[in-house]
C-alpha cells in the first residue's frame, strides 16, 4: 500500500538523459546489420526463372529478358509497391537479390524514383530502346 | 420523466475517440455516471483479406494474413504456416520450431508491455504509460537485430524460417531479457501497490468464473478469472511439448488481476525464451515446399497474446487457398464487456474496455446472418460469393 | 487623469505581466513534468505559439448553443482571472488596488473562472461538454470549502482578510508551512484540484470525454479559456506561497518560491492516476474537509489561548 509508489523513479529521470532519439537530428541510433532496406538485384547469375516474381505479395518485381539463350535480364522494380517481406531472397536460388540495410530512407517528392531499373548497363539500354521503338510518344 | 418512458441519455464512444485506437462504435447508455446498457458496432477496419487470400497464391497469401493484425502479426503468420504445412505433409525442421517459438514468445512480451502502457493511459496514469513504452524499445530492437523489423517481422517462409540465431544476436536476446526483467519485477510493484492505480483497477470490470465462461471470453481475460485454458498447454504445437510453459491462472477477475496475469505470463515468457536459446537444436532453417498443395481441410491453432487463434484452411489441389478463415480472439471477449459494464461509472468504461485488450483490426469479418423466411430472397451461394468482387455490382 | 492606476491594471504588474508571466508558467510546468516522465518536453515560445496559433484560427460556433454566452463566457472567465491578480502580491511587489476582505473576493474570481467553464460546457449540450460541465462543477463544489479554509488559517494568526495584510504579517517569521503543515497540505492539493490538475483532471480526462466542457472550443474562445487557466495557475501558486512560505517581499523571493512550489506540484503531476469523480468527491468531503477543520480548530485554539 504506498502513495506515489514511482517517486524513486522520476526523481531519477530529471537527472538522466530523455530516452528520446531526435530523430533526423541530432545523434542516430546504429543501424542493424539485418535491417530490411530496398531490394538490390545483380544480373550476373541470374537465369530468368521469375520465381522472385511468382511470390511476390505484391506484384513488385518485374524480370524482362533482354536476350534469353545468353542469359540477359534485367528488373523492373516498382519500390512503391513492396513489402519488404524478402520473399524474393530466399526464393532465388543463385542469390542474385539482396536487401540492402543502407538505403531505406525511401521517401521522394515525386512518383519517378519509385521505379527502379537493375541490371548491366548495355541490357538497361536495349530495353529503353525497345520500348521507346514499341511506343515513340512515351518518355523514356 | 414521464410514465414509462425513460429518457436515455446515449454517449457515444467512436469511431473517432481519443480514447480508441482504432475505430469501432460503441453506444452506452448513461443515468447520470452510470452505466445502464451498451452496444457495439464494428465494420469500420474491414479489408477483405479473406477474400484476398484467395487470389493469391499460398506463399503471397502469407505475406497477406500476416497483416491482419500489426501487434500479433507473427502469431498469424505462424498459425497459416503451420495449417498449409500440415496440409501439404510438410513439418518443419526443430531448429525453425524453436525459432518461431521465441519469435512468438518476443511478441507476446511486445505485445503486453504494449498493453500495460496503454492500459495505463486510458487511467490517466500517463507517467507509467511512458517508462513501459520506453522499456518496450528494448524488445522492439532485439527484435529488429534478428529478423530486420520491428513489426511484421516476416520471419515465416512455408517450411520454416528465413533468420538464423547466431551468437550475436543471441547475446543481444539475453542481455536484453536481463534488462527487462528487471524493469516488469518493477512494474508489477507498482500495479500492485500504487493506491492511486489500485483505485481505478480494483474491483473494476469483475468477471465471476461462471460468466467467464458463459460468455465465451479467452485469453488472459479469462485465465484472471479463474479458468484455466491455454493453448500452449492444452494443445501444444511447435516445441512446447519440450519447453512447457506454465499457465497463470488469478481469481480476483477484475482489472487488477489481468494487469497480474499478464506481467506474470511474460516472466514465464523470459524464462521459455532463455532456455529455447540455450539448447537450440542444430539442423537447417527450412525445407522445401512444394507449389501446389493436396486437397484437404485443416484447422490450427496457437494461443496469440491475446487469447487461441483459430484458422480454418481449405484447399482444392491448386496453387491458390481455396478459403481461409481466421477467427481472432478479440471478438470473442467483447460480450464480456458488453455485459460486464453495465452497472459501473462511465469513467471505468475505457480502463473495461482496455482491459480485454482489443484488437479491432483483426475484428472485422464478414457474417453472412440469414433468417428462415424473413423476406423471401435465398442467401447467396456459395458460387455467388467466391465470384469476383468487381462482377457483384453487375445488374 | 491619473493614468497609473491603468497602467497597473493593463501592463504591470496586472494584464500583459501576467499573461506572461502565465505562459511562462505553463512552459515551466509541462517541461518538467516531461523531464520526470523521461522525455524532452516542449520549448520555451511554445505556450505563446499555441495561443497565437488558436488566435488565428476560426471559431466555429455550433448549432443549437446560445450564441451571446458561447462567445462571452470565455470573455468574462478571462476577465475574472485577470481582475483576481490585482489583488495579490504579483512580482514580489505590493498589491495593485487591496481592500479588506479582499481574499474572499480573489478566490471567488478564481472560481468565477471555473463556473464560466461549467456554464460554457452546459450551454453548448453535445454529450461530452454535458459531462464534462457536471464534472466541473462537482469538483468545484468539493475542494473549494477545504481549499478556502486551508488559506483562512494564516488569516485568522494576522486577523485580517486582506490579503496584502496577510502577507505583510507572516514576512520575517518562520514559514507558516511548518507549523500549520496540515493546512499548507490542503492547500497545495486544493490548488491542484482548482487548476484541474492530474490527479484531479476528471473534469477534461482526454480517454473518456474527449475534451470536457471545452469540447466544441476552437479559436479564440479556446485561447482565452487556456489563457485563463495559466493566469490562474500563476495566481494560485502566488497565494500559497505568499500565505504558507513566509511572504513574498522582492521579485527573487517571488520567482524562488513559486518555481519550488511548481516543481513540486508537477512532481505530485507526474505520480499519480487519474482519480474518478466520486472518488475526488469522496476524498475531500471525508478527508479534506476533516483536516482542513482540524487545522482550523488548531489555529483558533492557539489565537485565544496562546497569542
Amino acid at each position: 500500500m504506498k502513495i506515489g509508489s514511482m517517486l524513486g523513479e522520476i526523481f531519477k529521470s530529471v537527472f538522466r538523459k530523455p530516452a528520446t532519439v531526435q530523430y533526423p537530428y541530432g545523434d542516430r541510433q546504429p543501424v542493424p546489420e539485418r535491417l530490411r532496406g530496398t531490394v538490390r538485384y545483380n544480373p550476373e547469375k541470374c537465369t530468368g526463372c521469375t520465381l522472385c516474381m511468382m511470390d511476390c505479395p505484391a506484384n513488385a518485381i518485374e524480370i524482362v529478358t533482354i536476350d534469353k539463350p545468353n542469359k540477359r535480364f534485367i528488373m523492373r522494380f516498382h519500390a512503391d509497391r513492396c513489402t519488404y517481406c524478402a520473399q524474393c531472397v530466399v526464393n532465388c536460388r543463385f542469390k542474385c537479390i539482396e536487401m540492402s540495410n543502407e538505403e531505406w530512407e525511401r521517401a521522394a517528392l515525386t512518383r519517378e524514383p519509385f521505379t527502379v531499373t537493375y541490371g548491366r548497363d548495355e541490357d538497361i539500354q536495349k530495353f529503353l530502346e525497345r520500348t521507346s521503338l514499341a511506343s515513340p510518344q512515351e518518355k523514356p | 420523466m414521464t410514465g414509462p418512458h425513460v429518457e436515455k441519455f446515449i454517449v457515444p464512444i467512436g469511431p473517432q475517440h481519443p480514447a480508441l485506437k482504432e475505430p469501432a462504435h460503441f453506444e452506452f447508455s448513461v443515468d447520470g455516471e452510470t452505466v445502464t446498457s451498451a452496444s457495439v458496432r464494428f465494420g469500420y477496419v474491414h479489408r477483405g483479406l479473406e477474400k484476398g487470400a484467395e487470389n493469391r497464391n499460398w506463399a503471397q497469401a502469407l505475406y497477406l494474413l500476416e497483416r491482419v493484425c500489426g501487434i500479433c502479426s507473427h502469431a498469424h503468420s505462424t498459425v497459416y504456416a503451420l495449417g498449409v504445412e500440415r496440409l501439404a505433409g510438410v513439418s518443419a525442421p526443430p531448429r525453425a520450431q524453436a525459432i518461431r517459438q521465441i519469435l512468438l514468445e518476443l511478441e507476446r512480451i511486445h505485445s503486453h508491455m504494449l498493453w500495460v502502457g496503454v492500459a495505463a493511459h486510458e487511467a490517466g496514469y500517463d507517467t507509467l504509460f511512458m517508462y513501459s513504452w520506453r522499456d518496450r524499445e528494448t524488445v522492439m530492437d532485439i527484435l529488429e537485430s534478428f529478423t530486420g523489423n520491428r513489426v511484421n517481422y516476416s520471419a515465416n517462409v512455408l517450411g520454416g524460417v528465413k533468420y538464423d540465431l547466431g551468437p550475436a544476436q543471441a547475446d543481444s536476446i539475453l542481455s536484453g531479457l536481463d534488462y527487462l526483467e528487471k524493469r516488469l519485477h518493477y512494474y508489477l510493484n507498482v500495479v500492485n501497490n500504487d493506491e492511486s492505480f489500485l483505485g481505478r483497477t480494483r474491483g473494476v470490470g469483475t468477471m465471476t468464473t461462471e460468466e467467464a465462461e458463459n460468455l465465451g471470453a479467452i485469453g488472459p481475460v479469462v485465465r484472471a478469472s479463474g479458468v484455466h485454458r491455454d493453448l500452449r498447454v492444452d494443445a501444444p504445437y511447435l516445441m512446447y511439448a519440450d519447453f512447457p510453459v506454465t499457465m497463470i491462472t488469478a481469481t480476483a477477475g477484475d482489472l487488477q488481476a489481468r494487469f497480474v496475469v499478464r506481467i506474470q505470463e511474460l516472466f514465464e515468457s523470459t524464462r521459455n525464451i532463455r532456455a529455447l536459446v540455450e539448447h537450440l537444436p542444430e539442423g537447417e532453417l527450412s525445407v522445401r515446399f512444394p507449389r501446389k498443395v493436396r486437397a484437404g481441410e485443416t484447422v490450427s491453432r496457437i494461443e496469440a497474446p491475446r487469447g487461441g487463434l483459430f484458422y480454418f484452411i481449405k484447399s482444392d489441389g491448386s496453387e491458390n487457398p481455396f478459403r481461409v478463415k481466421v477467427r481472432t480472439p478479440s471478438l470473442r471477449n467483447f460480450m464480456s464487456v458488453i455485459v460486464g459494464v453495465v452497472g459501473h461509472q462511465l469513467a471505468d468504461v475505457p480502463m473495461i474496455l482496455a482491459g480485454i485488450d482489443p484488437c479491432f483490426s483483426c475484428n472485422d469479418r464478414t457474417v453472412i446472418v440469414h433468417r428462415e423466411g424473413s423476406d423471401g430472397s435465398a442467401p447467396p451461394s456459395e458460387s455467388d460469393s467466391r465470384k469476383d468482387s468487381s462482377s457483384w455490382s453487375k445488374p | 487623469m491619473d493614468i497609473s492606476p491603468l497602467l497597473k491594471m493593463l501592463v504591470f504588474p496586472g494584464g500583459l505581466t501576467l499573461i506572461a508571466l502565465g505562459l511562462l508558467y505553463e512552459y515551466i510546468d509541462r517541461k518538467l513534468v516531461a523531464r520526470f516522465q523521461n522525455r524532452i518536453g516542449p520549448r520555451v515560445l511554445q505556450p505563446l505559439a499555441d495561443t497565437i496559433k488558436l488566435l488565428a484560427k476560426e471559431e466555429v460556433i455550433p448549432a443549437g448553443v446560445i450564441p451571446l454566452f458561447f462567445v462571452s463566457l470565455p470573455i468574462i472567465a478571462m476577465a475574472g482571472a485577470l481582475t483576481a491578480g490585482l489583488y495579490i502580491p504579483m512580482a514580489g511587489f505590493a498589491p495593485s488596488f487591496a481592500l479588506p476582505g479582499d481574499l474572499i473576493i480573489t478566490v471567488f474570481l478564481l472560481g468565477l473562472l471555473t463556473i464560466c467553464i461549467g456554464l460554457a460546457g452546459a450551454n453548448t449540450g453535445d454529450r461530452f461538454s454535458l459531462l464534462g460541465a457536471t464534472r466541473t462543477l462537482t469538483q468545484l463544489f468539493s475542494y473549494e470549502a477545504p481549499f478556502l479554509l486551508a488559506l483562512l488559517c494564516p488569516a485568522i494568526l494576522a486577523d485580517s482578510w486582506q490579503i496584502s495584510v496577510v502577507d505583510q504579517s507572516v514576512t520575517g517569521h518562520v514559514w507558516l508551512a511548518l507549523p500549520l503543515f496540515i493546512g499548507f497540505f490542503v492547500a497545495v492539493i486544493g490548488l491542484m484540484g482548482k487548476l484541474e490538475l492530474a490527479p484531479f483532471d476528471a473534469p477534461e480526462a482526454e480517454s473518456e470525454i474527449v475534451a470536457g466542457a471545452l469540447t466544441e472550443y476552437s479559436g479564440r474562445g479556446l485561447a482565452l479559456f487556456r489563457l485563463g487557466k495559466d493566469v490562474e495557475l500563476v495566481i494560485g501558486l502566488t497565494l500559497v506561497s505568499a500565505f504558507y512560505l513566509g511572504g513574498l517581499s522582492n521579485p527573487l523571493e517571488f520567482l524562488l518560491k513559486t518555481l519550488g512550489l511548481l516543481v513540486v506540484v508537477a512532481a505530485l503531476q507526474a505520480l499519480f492516476a487519474r482519480l474518478r469523480i466520486d472518488q475526488v468527491v469522496g476524498l475531500w468531503w471525508r478527508l479534506g474537509a476533516l483536516l482542513a477543520l482540524v487545522q482550523l480548530l488548531i489555529v483558533v485554539i492557539l489565537k485565544g489561548v496562546i497569542l
